[in-house]
């Protein structure tokens, strides 16, 4: 199994590049560091700033346009100028990055001068970097989490361990764990046959006269999908079965994203490096990359270009797509939606709120238009604001209230649509939405799957 | 497999928004494409039609009186006095703007001490209105460096507004950081009553008598309504926003205003991705929309370019020239870049004029003056032939151009 | 004659002020008086190389020796207006060889420590560098900020008892009995500092001596005597680019010639320049090509440049002279040395002394000698300070401070704000309230600005050069109206709108030569800005008075203001309405 390399020696309070480190290494090109020439597109208009869910409730943070071509325009030499320690109050929703009418590359501003910051002046034993550490390398706890599923949902929400953690690690008490699958999607999909049963479904359903060529996809899954919301991967290949495609599921790392929110640059470069060595090779063979986290689906497409130089990474780049947004551009599923119409459990009002990350991929509006026709649902969109947990942002004690402060427009929203169940693409929305609603929360491709796979 | 639709509107701002808007209410299956976010979200908020003539003739008390003796190339006289009006109607139905209630132009307060003549204003810089003779206070705040109240009552005083006008500056209610964002003003005012109560108290304590108060544009964004009124019945006085920006509050209220229109009537949008090229010769077969280097067609039997101008980026330049980066549109300018502009900062500037060209049915013309494709219409920033700043035109070319582009795209499907 | 001699210095330009202040650091009762703002001449139209002499160690060696010594006291006594970036002599495939070596054992005659790297070494260091440079030479070169530095200068000789009076243009040189005797002076506001609308005059002051310290003006004021001066004035382009590109200073490492030198200067880079005669020092052509060429050369060695955004470039004019037997066809063949003419032994005319030619690096040492020249007229012998006392604000600092604590301000706020202000900088910055940034390009405070504004009246562009306050890349469109504002505090309101407006025009004019991609995006942006936001080509206050009735004075909903129909009556959330 791709999956079987142990993780375990990694160590929070080590970087497990050890002495070695340098930024250098982390930027092969010394010029991906001085970002100073980004800032010649910035016309100071300010758009990134309204549309920075963490300004408009914490004055502390000072804003997009201060953080990214302000700053980066500011310093001077590489060595004793000092990032603004507010860098580690952006969520890295990147909210700015898709509002800039100006293309500044405030994303790759933002992670690159957060990564400077915890390199340089943020201290190696403090419990924050430990904790943020920690955070960023979900897929590690998860992956230790999965081999006891049901003790570790237990006590990772007993309240007095929640105490503790909230104490001494600052891990809010009031979050709940995600509930961790008694089998991971890796697990099923093994058991299932692979590659070559997917092969066998996808032939069945293709038209006699497809090009066996256009329909091969490669499924990056990401750790919720894995450890947690596996219901969501195993849609995701019906779906593309469904619809004629094979799928196949490369070996794969965590996408990095919670590693860039956190900093942690060479922890993301090193997953970075594995996930686009499997992927580049599958791309060569004709693959498309296809993700259904739109984190992950973004940091393939966009974070990894804009911050690392690997072979083949911009051709991964170019072929990564969200499953969602691959199945309306390649197949006819807009209509086959529009003629089936849905029963059961899912034949649900959806209060659907589109991640900050789909919505720099310009897939904010997907579901909706999707759904619209769909007999048997109703879909609303709960509006453009950000949920507010922003993946680990949510996960820290002193972001805790910022984190529900900033979703309590889409918790309000979600109270005033129509139904009680939710809908997002991005699992970390939606542990947000049920956090805040007490709603389920359901992705679009377990809907697509009720609507057009049979039972 | 392209995206299909009967019109693809290219661009986000006030004009693809009413092109859009327009023809979705018409029942057209109509898409709007827009990379990032317009520069609506810049503007102040105020909906101007005409307020100088090009000869810089003004403030004009009759916007509508005035169009028919603009140069031919102007937009409005594609349009004409109907179309601009009609258009103005289509606007009115969709937002709460007032202003409509006459022909005659308003002239408003601006954060720069001036008044400005506009056509249309929102209800929350209502009650500013310069030929209202109220008296008025203007309240700043101590960090809020855009909007100085002294200095603006003193400036409006020199204008010679007809009623007594005072500012002063007090502190917001809160410990904010000096950089603190408008958009945190207004979502303290839109959510924290404790706020609300300090920041009454703080003008009630620095005011005396005046009917009407004006406030820096910070009065919350999605509940704007009900912070304005709810200070004016804590005050007993009319309250006002006094328009300014980037950034600018009233911009993106606007801009929120006519996407949910949108919605309503039943438009599609996605913004995020730019369309970078297109396929065809005489007509438009499809676009090209990029998505992290992968060009996804986009396609429709009609298309409207809304791209906006300099400042949208529609229009870009370089030291060799201006363009259309998308179409490669004709843009007629001078060879020499010493001749794009003027040598006095508000001299007559050509390059404010650059844009696209079109025929009376807004379709865009090549060099030769013949229309570059079929199904291609322009409207908004992107035309040429008239500078908006100094004409206080924008937003009605905008709206205008946009209405006719839809309307006359609609009658081809 | 005084106990006390009474000299008056003309030019307030980095010679002007440094004799100054070296005069009055040696008691004179001193006069200083310049036609515009501080560094209205040459001074303020300079690329702001900290020469190391490295330049001129090949075909100038005692300018060379001159500059590395003057080098060494400016980082001492002006600490917060250098910054030692270090500099390269960059050698292309096709630069000469043996000028190189020229370059070389040239520094190590002249005591210019310098070092060869190799082409990688010279990217390490500069990684925009081309990847075809062969190798390079580093040498001491540094930046310098020649508005800080004059305007320190200018303070130090206030704070030793000097006038200083700007905006005041000499009319006329007051010759009795074939001697000069003081000046007629006319002022555009004042006397004292200048504020607009106050009336300005006419007048006369008496001196005991005269130093005409005017660079390319020198002939002018030379003219009003009766004495011939013939300044050579050479027009040379700077371009200056949003960012910088580089941080340390870039030399092409090659005999003399047109675009060949790009400086790191505070949040920009600059290039330079050309070398071209031009009849009048306040009327000669800026054009197109000469920026073209920056670019276009200068790629050569830095390829982003190309692509680079500029926000405007400037023209400086070099006051260069050379004895009148000399004969120089080409500009750049005239030295760049200085000439002190005394006017008593040359034309016969007792009183005055010209300063002409030479360079900003060793302004200090040129007003020593002036000084020195002064004394010996008076018999006075006093030594020279100005090579071993501070100048304001160079005082011991530090710019590594925790800007939060001790100021409020962001770090890279607070740090620049501390490199601009050196040992003033607590003085300044530490405000009971709060203390909002006033232009967010350059990191410029509302504290900031206010000091400016204490030393300059109501003049925003003294305000700009002494803080850097709308030189960023929106070249004034989001802050100009700010300082407006800030000037409103203190002056009328009818004052503060004509700063205004000259402020507008004056950031116009440099960025008129930027007018393409990024920066005519930008202007466009600022001319929406300030013509459909603010209506500022439409004031009413400058105009006629306008029939307000005649417009739409609102519907009829005047109680509680416009709003009283349009309230949401969608029940809402339980936030406290």
């Amino acid at each position: 199994m791709s999956d079987a390399e142990d993780p375990t020696t990694f160590s929070p309070a080590e970087p497990t590049t050890g002495e070695e480190f340098e930024p250098v290494e982390v930027f092969p090109d010394n010029d991906d560091f001085d970002l100073r020439p980004g800032a010649d597109n910035c016309y100071k208009c300010s758009t990134c700033d309204t549309n920075c869910p963490v300004a408009e409730v914490d004055d502390d943070f000072p804003g997009p346009k201060f953080q990214g071509p302000e700053q980066w325009r500011l310093t001077q030499t590489d060595d004793d100028y000092e990032i603004d320690d507010s860098i580690t109050s952006c969520s890295n929703c990147l909210r700015c990055d898709n509002a800039c009418p100006s293309g500044v590359p405030l994303s790759q501003m933002h992670n690159t001068a957060r990564g400077r910051y915890v390199d340089e002046q943020m201290s190696k034993l403090s419990v924050e970097y430990i904790r943020n550490r920690i955070l960023a390398n979900y897929r590690t706890s998860a992956w230790l989490a999965s081999k006891v599923p049901r003790l570790s949902t237990f006590v990772m929400n007993n309240s007095a361990v929640r105490w503790v953690m909230d104490k001494t690690m600052g891990i809010p008490k009031e979050r709940d764990f995600p509930a961790f699958a008694t089998e991971t999607f890796q697990e099923w999909w093994a058991k299932r046959g692979g590659a070559d049963e997917s092969r066998r479904r996808a032939r069945q359903n293709r038209p006699d006269d497809a090009d066996p060529s256009d329909y091969k996809v490669a499924y990056f899954h990401g750790c919720y999908s894995n450890y947690n919301t596996t219901q969501v991967g195993k849609a995701m290949v019906r779906v593309y079965e469904e619809l004629g495609f094979e799928v196949v599921v490369p070996e794969q790392k965590c996408s990095g994203t919670p590693m860039f929110a956190n900093g942690m640059l060479d922890d993301a470069e090193r997953h970075a490096k594995v996930n686009v060595s499997s992927m580049s090779d599958l791309v060569e063979q004709g693959y498309d990359a296809i993700a259904s986290c739109t984190s992950c689906s973004m940091a393939l497409r966009q974070e990894y270009p804009e911050l690392f130089d690997i072979d083949g990474i911009e051709k991964v780049s170019e072929n990564t797509y969200d499953s969602v947004e691959y199945l309306r551009i390649h197949t006819d599923i807009a209509d086959r939606l529009s003629e089936a119409t849905v029963e059961g459990d899912l034949a649900e009002e959806f209060a659907y709120h589109a991640p900050c990350h789909g919505r720099n991929q310009g897939l904010e509006r997907q579901a909706v238009e999707l759904f619209a026709e769909l007999d048997g649902v109703g879909i609303e969109d709960v509006g453009d604001s950000c949920s507010g947990i922003s993946g680990t942002y949510g996960w820290k004690s002193e972001k805790y209230e910022i984190s529900m402060e900033i979703g309590q427009p889409m918790f309000d929203h979600m109270e005033d649509s129509a139904g009680e169940t939710g809908m997002t693409e991005c699992p970390t929305c939606a542990m947000q939405m049920e956090h805040g609603t007490g709603y389920d929360v359901r992705h679009p491709l377990e809907l697509i799957e009720a609507a057009i796979v049979e039972a | 497999m392209a995206i299909d639709s009967e019109l693809l509107v290219v661009g986000g701002g006030l004009a693809g928004l009413t092109t859009a808007v327009t023809a979705a209410r018409e029942g057209v299956d109509v898409r709007l494409v827009s990379y990032k976010q317009s520069t609506l979200r810049n503007a102040s908020g105020l909906v101007d039609v005409l307020g100088y003539t090009p000869d810089g003739e003004g403030p004009l008390t009759d916007p509508f009186a005035a169009i028919p003796e603009l140069p031919d190339d102007h937009p409005y006289r594609t349009v004409g006095v109907d179309g601009v009006r009609s258009a103005m109607d289509v606007f009115d139905e969709v937002t709460d703007y007032r202003g409509g209630h006459t022909d005659t132009n308003a002239l408003l307060p601006t954060h720069g001490g001036t008044v400005k003549p506009t056509a249309r204003y929102p209800p929350g810089a209502a009650a500013g209105v310069a030929s209202d003779d109220r008296d008025v206070l203007l309240v700043g705040l101590q960090s809020m460096t855009d909007f100085d109240a002294p200095h603006v009552a003193a400036h409006l005083e020199a204008a010679g507004v007809p009623f007594d006008v005072s500012g002063v500056t007090i502190q917001f209610p809160g410990d904010l950081q000096a950089d603190a964002k408008v958009t945190r003003y207004a979502k303290l005012l839109e959510t924290d009553p404790a706020t609300r109560d300090g920041f009454v108290e703080r003008i009630e304590a620095n005011r005396s008598g005046q009917q009407r108060i004006g406030l820096p544009a910070v009065l919350g964004d999605d509940d704007h309504d009900r912070v304005r009124t709810h200070l004016e019945s804590e005050l007993g006085a009319a309250v006002f926003e006094v328009p300014s920006g980037p950034p600018s509050l009233p911009g993106l209220r606007l801009e929120d205003a006519l996407f949910s229109a949108l919605d309503s009537a039943g438009g599609s949008f996605e913004t995020g991705n730019p369309v970078v090229d297109y396929e065809g010769d005489d007509r438009i077969d499809h676009v090209l929309v990029e998505k992290s280097g992968t060009e996804v067609p986009y396609s429709a039997d009609q298309y409207v370019l809304a791209t906006g101008g300099l400042v949208g980026k529609g229009i870009d330049s370089d030291r060799e020239g201006v363009y259309e980066p998308i179409f490669d549109c004709h843009v007629d300018h001078a060879e020499d870049r010493y001749e794009w502009f003027d040598g006095d900062v508000f001299g007559d500037h050509p390059f404010a004029r650059y844009g696209v060209d079109t025929d009376d049915r807004l379709r865009v013309l090549d060099a030769d003056g013949d229309p570059q494709f079929d199904n291609l219409r322009a409207a908004g920033g992107v035309l040429g032939g008239y500078d908006y700043a100094a004409e206080k035109s924008g937003s009605g070319v905008s709206i205008a151009t946009g209405y006719h582009a839809a309307t006359a795209a609609t009658e081809e499907l | 004659m005084a106990a006390t001699p009474h000299v008056l210095v003309i030019g307030g330009g980095s010679t002007g002020v440094g004799i100054a202040r070296d005069l009055a650091m040696r008691e004179f009762d001193v006069t200083l008086l310049e036609q515009g703002n501080l560094t209205h001449g040459t001074t303020g139209r300079m690329h702001g190389l900290l020469h190391s002499g490295g330049r001129y160690a090949v075909a100038d060696q005692a300018s060379a020796t001159e500059c590395i010594e003057e080098n060494r006291v400016l980082r001492d006594i002006a600490s917060h207006c250098v910054e030692m970036t270090g500099g390269l002599f960059v050698k292309r495939p096709e630069d000469d060889e043996s000028y190189f070596q020229d370059k070389l054992s040239g520094c190590e005659e002249c005591g210019i420590p310098a070092e060869v790297v190799s082409g990688r070494e010279a990217r390490q260091m500069e990684p925009h560098l081309a990847t075809d440079i062969d190798k390079a030479i580093t040498v001491p070169d540094g930046a310098v900020d020649p508005f800080r530095l004059v305007v320190a200068n200018a303070a130090s000789a206030q704070e030793h008892g000097a006038r200083v009076e700007t905006h005041s243009k000499v009319r006329d040189l007051l010759v009795e009995d074939g001697e000069v005797v003081g000046v007629e002076v006319e002022h555009d506001s004042g006397p004292g500092l200048r504020v607009h609308g106050v009336e300005g005059g006419r007048e006369e002051i008496r001196a005991d001596y005269v130093v005409n310290a005017t660079g390319a003006w020198a002939g002018r004021i030379g003219d009003m005597a009766g004495v011939d001066i013939e300044v050579r004035p050479s027009k040379g382009v700077m371009t200056i680019m949003n960012v910088r590109q580089v941080d340390t200073v870039i030399n092409r490492c090659r005999p003399k010639g047109d675009a060949d030198i790009i400086v790191p200067h505070e949040t920009t880079a600059i290039l330079g320049t050309t070398d071209e005669e031009v009849a009048d020092p306040e009327d000669y052509p800026e054009e197109q090509w000469e920026v073209d060429m920056m670019i276009d050369t200068l790629k050569e060695l830095v390829p982003m440049l190309e692509e680079a955004r500029t926000i405007r470039s400037f023209w400086g004019v070099r006051p260069l002279y050379e004895p009148p037997d000399v004969g120089s066809e080409d500009p750049t063949d005239i030295t760049r040395d200085f000439f002190l003419l005394d006017h008593e032994e040359r034309d016969g005319l007792p009183g005055m002394t010209s300063i002409v030619g030479g360079k900003f690096t060793t302004y200090r040492m040129m007003g020593e000698q002036i000084a020195d020249h002064v004394c010996n007229q008076f018999g006075i012998d006093r030594a020279c300070r100005t090579a071993d006392v501070p100048l304001p604000g160079s005082e011991d600092f530090s710019v590594l401070r925790d800007y939060m604590d001790e100021f409020g301000l962001r770090s890279p706020i607070g740090r620049r704000s501390v490199e601009r202000l050196g040992s003033r900088a607590d003085e300044v910055l530490q405000t009971a309230g709060p203390n909002p940034t006033v232009c967010e390009c350059e990191g410029v405070t509302r504290a900031e600005v206010q000091d400016a504004i204490a030393q300059s009246g109501s003049d925003l562009n003294a305000v700009r050069i002494r803080t850097r306050a709308s030189m960023g890349n929106c070249q004034g469109g989001f802050c100009s109206h700010r300082l407006a504002s800030e000037l409103h505090g203190e002056y009328e309101e009818p004052i503060a709108r004509r700063a205004w407006d000259e402020l507008l025009q004056e950031r116009w004019k440099g960025q008129r030569h930027a007018l393409w991609g990024q920066q005519l995006s930008q202007a466009a942006l600022n001319y929406a800005l300030h013509a459909t936001t603010q209506n500022r080509d439409h004031d009413p206050a400058d105009g006629e008075s306008l029939d307000f009735s005649a417009f739409d004075s609102g519907t009829d909903d005047r109680t509680t203001g416009a709003a009283g129909t349009d309230v949401a009556a969608d029940g809402g959330h339980a936030d406290g309405y």
